[in-house]
C-alpha cells in the first residue's frame, strides 16, 4: 500500500501529462471531426463576444482606409442613378424599332468625384469650405458639393490642389428647389445666422406645404442633378409680401460635421452656357 | 508572494497581447509570433511538475479558444513543459546543480547563449508540432517547413527582444 501511494507520488506528474495530452488530443480530433462541436461553440460563446470587442477595436484604426472604399463605392453607385442621364431618343432609328427599345440612348449628364473638407467655418455670415481637390483633379467652377446627406454647395474658386465652396450659408447661395407633394418651384436662400435652417422663397401662397415635406432641388440650374435631397421644411408663415409663403427649410447636410463631400460635374455645362448667353436679360 | 502575483501579471498581459496584437501580425503572409511562450519559458523551474503541465495546457487553452483551434497550443504548450526541464538541463552540462536557487531561465542570471539556445529549442518544438497538427498534412510540405521556420525566428526575435527589455534590468538587481 505505502509502496502504491509512494508510486503515485512519484507518478502523479507523468499521470497528469497523460491526461492532458490525451485531453488536447481529443479536443482536436472532435473540432477536426465536425465543425458543430459541442465544446468548440461552448468556449465560442464565451470566447465570442470578447473577440467582436477586441475586432471592433482593431477596427476602429482601419476606418479610415474603409471608409475611402466606401466613398468610392457610393460614387459608382452614384454614377448610375437615372438623374445622372439624359435619355435621348435617336432619331434614324425611330420609325423602324419599337419604341422603348434599343432606339432610347442614355446620355451621361453628370458626374461624380469626391473630396475631403480641410476647412469650414459654420458661424460666419459669410461661410466658405476648402476642399483638398483642386484643378489637377478636375474640379471646376460651380461644380455642385454634395454631403452624404444632401445638398452643401457649389465649388466657386479652384486653385491647382484645392478649391472653395460657398455652401448654402452663405447669403449669395441660390438654389432652385422643389418641394414635394406640392411640387412647387422655389429659391433656397439663407439669410439667417442658423447653420441648421435656410429659407425657401417664391413659393406662391396657395400652395399646400405642410411641416415635414421634403425639398429636393428640381435641376433647372445646370449645377445641380435634378432630385437631390436638400432638406425638410420646418415652418411655413404667410410672409410680408402677400403673394409668397415665407418657408424655413431644416437642412439636411450637417455643415459642423460634413468631412467627406461629393462634387458633381455637369459634362454639357460649357454648351448650356453658350445657349444662357444669348439669353438678353441675363 | 510578489512572485506569484508577478508571474501571473506576465501571464495576463502577454496572453491579452497575444490575443489582441500577436495574432492578427501576418507577416509576409505567415510569420506570426508567438509571445505567449515567453511567459511559459520565465515560469519558475521549482514549481511542481503537475502544476506547470496544467499550467501549460490551460495557456494553450486560452490561446486556442481565441484561434479556433482547439487543442493545438494546449497540446504543444503542454508538451513543451515537459521538455523543459530536460532542456535546461541539457543547456546547464553537468557543472552546475540544477537544484540551486539561482536556476532561473532568466537574462541575468543566465548568459545569452543560454537563453538563445533555450528560447530557440522550444521554441522551434512548440512550432514544430503546433503547426504540424494544425495542418494535419504532409502535402505542400515546403511551405509548411516555411511556416515552421518563419514562425520559429520571428517568435525567437520578438521574445528576445522583450526580455532584454523588460527583464535584463529587474533580475540583475534582484
Amino acid at each position: 500500500m505505502n509502496n502504491l501511494i509512494e508510486f503515485f507520488k512519484k507518478a502523479f506528474h507523468i499521470i497528469v501529462l497523460a491526461v492532458l495530452l490525451i485531453l488536447s488530443v481529443v479536443m482536436l480530433g472532435k473540432s477536426l471531426a465536425f465543425n458543430e462541436y459541442r465544446l468548440s461553440r461552448a468556449v465560442q460563446g464565451i470566447v465570442g463576444p470578447i473577440q467582436k470587442s477586441g475586432a471592433g477595436m482593431v477596427h476602429r484604426f482601419r476606418l479610415g482606409p474603409e471608409n475611402e472604399a466606401l466613398v468610392e463605392q457610393n460614387i459608382r453607385l452614384m454614377r448610375e442613378q437615372e438623374n445622372m442621364f439624359l435619355e435621348k431618343v435617336d432619331t434614324v432609328l425611330t420609325e423602324m424599332s419599337k419604341p422603348d427599345s434599343i432606339n432610347r440612348r442614355q446620355v451621361r449628364l453628370y458626374d461624380y468625384t469626391y473630396a475631403h473638407v480641410i476647412f469650414k467655418t459654420v458661424d460666419r455670415a459669410f461661410n466658405y469650405m476648402i476642399v483638398d481637390k483642386g484643378a489637377k483633379d478636375g474640379v471646376e467652377r460651380d461644380m455642385a458639393v454634395l454631403s452624404p446627406e444632401g445638398v452643401a454647395g457649389v465649388v466657386t474658386d479652384v486653385s491647382s490642389n484645392f478649391a472653395t465652396v460657398r455652401p448654402i450659408l452663405h447669403p449669395e447661395s441660390r438654389i432652385s428647389a422643389v418641394v414635394t407633394p406640392a411640387n412647387q418651384n422655389g429659391t433656397l436662400v439663407w439669410e439667417g445666422n442658423d447653420p441648421r435652417v435656410a429659407s425657401l422663397e417664391a413659393i406662391p401662397q396657395h400652395s399646400e406645404i405642410n411641416i415635414g415635406d421634403s425639398v429636393f432641388t428640381n435641376g433647372f440650374s445646370n449645377i445641380f442633378p435634378k432630385g437631390l435631397f436638400i432638406g425638410t421644411v420646418k415652418s411655413v408663415q404667410v410672409g410680408n409680401n402677400a403673394s409668397f409663403l415665407t418657408i424655413k427649410v431644416n437642412l439636411a447636410t450637417k455643415y459642423t460635421d460634413v468631412y467627406t463631400v461629393y462634387l458633381v460635374e455637369n459634362l454639357f455645362k460649357p454648351e448650356i452656357d453658350s445657349l444662357k448667353a444669348n439669353f438678353k436679360d441675363e | 508572494m510578489n512572485n506569484i502575483i508577478s508571474n501571473v501579471l506576465r501571464f495576463l498581459v502577454l496572453l491579452i497581447v497575444q490575443i489582441v496584437i500577436c495574432q492578427h501580425v501576418c507577416l509576409f503572409g505567415y510569420m506570426t509570433p508567438a509571445l505567449f511562450l515567453l511567459a511559459l519559458f520565465l515560469l519558475p523551474l521549482e514549481l511542481p511538475l503537475s502544476l506547470q503541465y496544467f499550467i501549460g495546457f490551460a495557456t494553450g487553452f486560452v490561446v486556442d479558444a481565441f484561434a479556433h483551434t482547439l487543442g493545438v497550443s494546449s497540446f504543444s504548450c503542454t508538451l513543451i513543459m515537459f521538455l523543459r526541464p530536460f532542456i535546461v538541463r541539457f543547456l546547464n552540462g553537468s557543472n552546475i546543480n540544477r537544484f540551486e536557487n539561482i536556476d532561473r531561465p532568466v537574462p541575468g542570471v543566465k548568459d545569452f547563449r543560454w537563453i538563445l539556445l533555450y528560447t530557440f529549442i522550444l521554441t522551434a518544438i512548440y512550432q514544430i508540432v503546433s503547426v504540424l497538427l494544425g495542418t494535419m498534412t504532409f502535402k505542400n510540405f515546403g511551405h509548411t517547413l516555411m511556416v515552421i521556420l518563419g514562425n520559429t525566428v520571428f517568435t525567437v526575435f520578438v521574445i528576445l527582444c522583450v526580455e532584454y527589455v523588460f527583464y535584463n534590468k529587474v533580475r540583475n538587481e534582484s
